[in-house]
């Protein structure tokens, strides 16, 4: 079971570098080039790629935020990107559906559901394999592996059929308990690392004078280990709030899907697919996320790079 | 490999110090360590690990006709889902799909990093952009990609017909529809491969590539001859990473084609959703998630293999 040790260290030591990648200390000032037009080019040249990068990530999101401000006529008559007479007939017909609303409200619920169990389970346990000796710390290696070793896809069958067996199909209570088991090796994993550069000195130093476990945890831990709490926040909420696979098996009443499940079943209407619908539908269903997401960026980059591949 | 990764990697190797070892506080009472971590490993147990070895047992049973009692068969599922032709042919599908997401992810990535590690610390929106696929869903991302291959109004189409020529049927085609979900695919996972390519630009000892450029290597020479090779630990990385997500990824698939047109994107990963939740025969579905789980950690043995032999070479 010491093979995976070998995995951690080249993963981290890359993933360090983009973290201070992105951090960007700064680089030796550029030599002289040419002339000025030269330069001018050069900086040209250079910048098309950089282009590109916005293109590609952007493009999607531009297209689809067009056909949500056009009519359902004019998505096929006018094709231009900037809509000639852009209406919210769409947001308005999504907003006043149920099967938005409903779901918005499964998925949010869902989303703080499953942070919240996820830290206040997780944290507790990365702290005892972070500061103690006891039987069963070294399942926290098989913690590391799990998450790669058992993908969404290998759960669909077995935990759908016990779901059935149990009655609990169509809970959101299943949903946060089954997303939270599979955020937790992960979780777990990443606030191991963060316990562990608290010096223990601090805390022993709180001890002698007198400083309960309790105390020790509320006001010397804590407070040092937020930023992690809110990597792992952040990205237990991604996860529940864009989870789809399993939500699709879990579920089967209207009212009781989350949002990406809704989204799908919209666009499985063939033949009579009503595109700016399903355009503000997507637009609505990432919108609570980006507006967050310029303020958690550092945060969802952090989970990103240590998450990697969840 | 260069000093800067090799004490990088060595302050982290010392890391998961699980034994405790000298962070281990002193006098505390024996039931709490126990009382912290239990909720994490039970849960942990019964939603990953029972569940799995839970589908791995119930492959080897089957019901003759749905809500009939399981039987037990061996490998009889097995037996079948090799000798069917659909396995193979999904098999086939899973290929082009995880090749090609391998090709396109890492040229784009590495395309994308040499182009960010130019203006590392300037621009700093670039970061948000590069990062901002992370946070939708595979649904989403499906459904703006649809929007923009649409064949009537899409805008790839529109540019196809600026240059004059005839506008594509991109989801209809067998071959385009693969290119499509290849494309969407790749789009979801690039974040990641982008910064890990780009962590791993940064480790390279600035000193070699001034060497470089004394040789008078420059721009695509160095590329390839020095910066790509220094690469390799990130490369493999980001490699099992796409192959993993590819293989196990069923989201894009299923929102964006549902396997067609013509079964020309029935991945195994659709396949088993098939079987399984449109056929309802359950068992039968739990042999080919069997496979790809088998699959799957074979390519993280393979992985953990190859990271080992790095590390030794420093």
């Amino acid at each position: 079971m010491t093979d995976h040790r070998a995995e951690e260290p080249l993963l981290a030591s890359s993933t360090a570098a983009a973290a201070e990648a992105v951090e960007g200390p700064p680089r030796e000032p550029k030599r002289p080039a040419g002339g000025r037009i030269r330069r001018g080019t050069r900086q040209f040249l250079l910048a098309i790629p950089l282009i590109a990068l916005v293109l590609w990530t952007v493009l999607p999101f531009l297209v689809t935020t067009s056909v949500s401000f056009k009519e359902k006529a004019d998505v096929f008559s006018e094709p231009s990107l900037i809509p000639t007479e852009p209406t919210l007939d769409a947001y308005r017909e999504v907003l006043s559906s149920d099967s938005f609303t409903a779901s918005f409200i499964n998925s949010v619920v869902v989303g703080i559901g499953t942070t919240v169990l996820t830290l206040v389970i997780g944290v507790p346990a990365a702290y005892a394999f972070a500061r103690f000796r006891f039987r069963g710390r070294h399942l926290l290696l098989l913690f590391t592996l799990l998450p790669r070793l058992v993908p969404s896809l290998g759960l669909m069958v077995p935990i759908y059929r016990l779901a059935v067996a149990a009655g609990l199909l169509d809970k959101r209570m299943t949903l946060i308990i089954v997303y939270t088991g599979m955020l937790l090796p992960l979780a777990v994993w990443l606030m191991v690392g963060f316990f562990q550069q608290i010096p223990k000195e601090i805390e022993e130093a709180a001890n002698v004078d007198g400083a309960s476990l309790w105390t020790r945890l509320r006001y010397i831990v804590a407070p040092l280990a937020a930023p992690a709490m809110i990597t792992i926040g952040v990205l237990a909420f991604r996860e529940a709030w864009n989870e789809f696979t399993l939500v699709l098996v879990l579920t089967s009443t209207p009212g009781k899907r989350t949002l990406p499940y809704e989204l799908y079943l919209m666009q499985g209407i063939e033949g009579l697919a009503n595109f700016p619908a399903e355009a503000a539908f997507t637009l609505l269903t990432v919108l609570p996320f980006v507006l967050v997401y310029t303020r958690v960026e550092k945060y969802v980059v952090a989970g990103l790079v240590s998450g990697s591949g969840k | 490999m260069t000093a800067g990764t090799a004490t990088r990697a060595k302050r982290w190797f010392r890391r998961p110090d699980t034994g405790g070892g000298s962070n281990a506080l002193i006098g505390h009472n024996k039931a709490i360590p126990y009382l912290f971590s239990l909720p994490s490993i039970i849960l942990v147990a019964a939603i990953l690990g029972f569940p799995v070895l839970y589908g791995v047992w119930q492959s080897l049973f089957r019901a003759e006709s749905l809500g009939a009692p399981l039987e037990y068969v061996g490998f009889q599922n097995y037996v079948e889902m090799f000798s069917g032709p659909e396995f193979w042919h999904a098999l086939n599908r899973t290929a082009v799909f995880v090749f090609g997401s391998l090709i396109l992810g890492t040229a784009l990535g590495l395309f994308f990093a040499f182009a960010l590690f130019r203006v590392v610390g300037k621009l700093r929106f670039l970061r948000a952009v590069t990062v901002a696929p992370y946070i939708i869903s595979n649904v989403a991302a499906a459904v703006m990609f649809r929007l923009l291959f649409n064949s009537q109004f899409g805008m790839v189409n529109q540019v196809i017909e600026l240059f004059g020529f005839e506008g594509l049927g991109w989801l209809a085609d067998p071959a385009l529809a693969m290119f499509v979900v290849i494309v969407t695919q790749v789009w979801t996972d690039l974040p990641l491969t982008i910064l890990v390519l780009l962590g791993g630009l940064m480790t390279i000892d600035k000193s070699y590539l001034d060497a470089a450029l004394v040789d008078g290597a420059t721009g695509w020479t160095r590329a390839r001859r020095l910066t790509i090779p220094l690469l390799t630990p990130q490369l493999v990385i980001s490699i099992v990473w796409l192959s993993y997500s590819t293989l196990t990824g069923l989201g894009v698939v299923l929102a964006m084609t549902g396997g067609g047109p013509l079964k020309a994107t029935q991945t195994l990963a659709m396949e088993m959703y098939t079987v399984a939740f449109r056929n309802l025969e359950f068992n039968q579905g739990l042999a080919i998630a069997t496979f790809i789980l088998v699959l799957n950690a074979l390519l993280t043995l393979a992985y953990i293999g190859v990271a080992r032999r790095y590390e030794y070479e420093q």
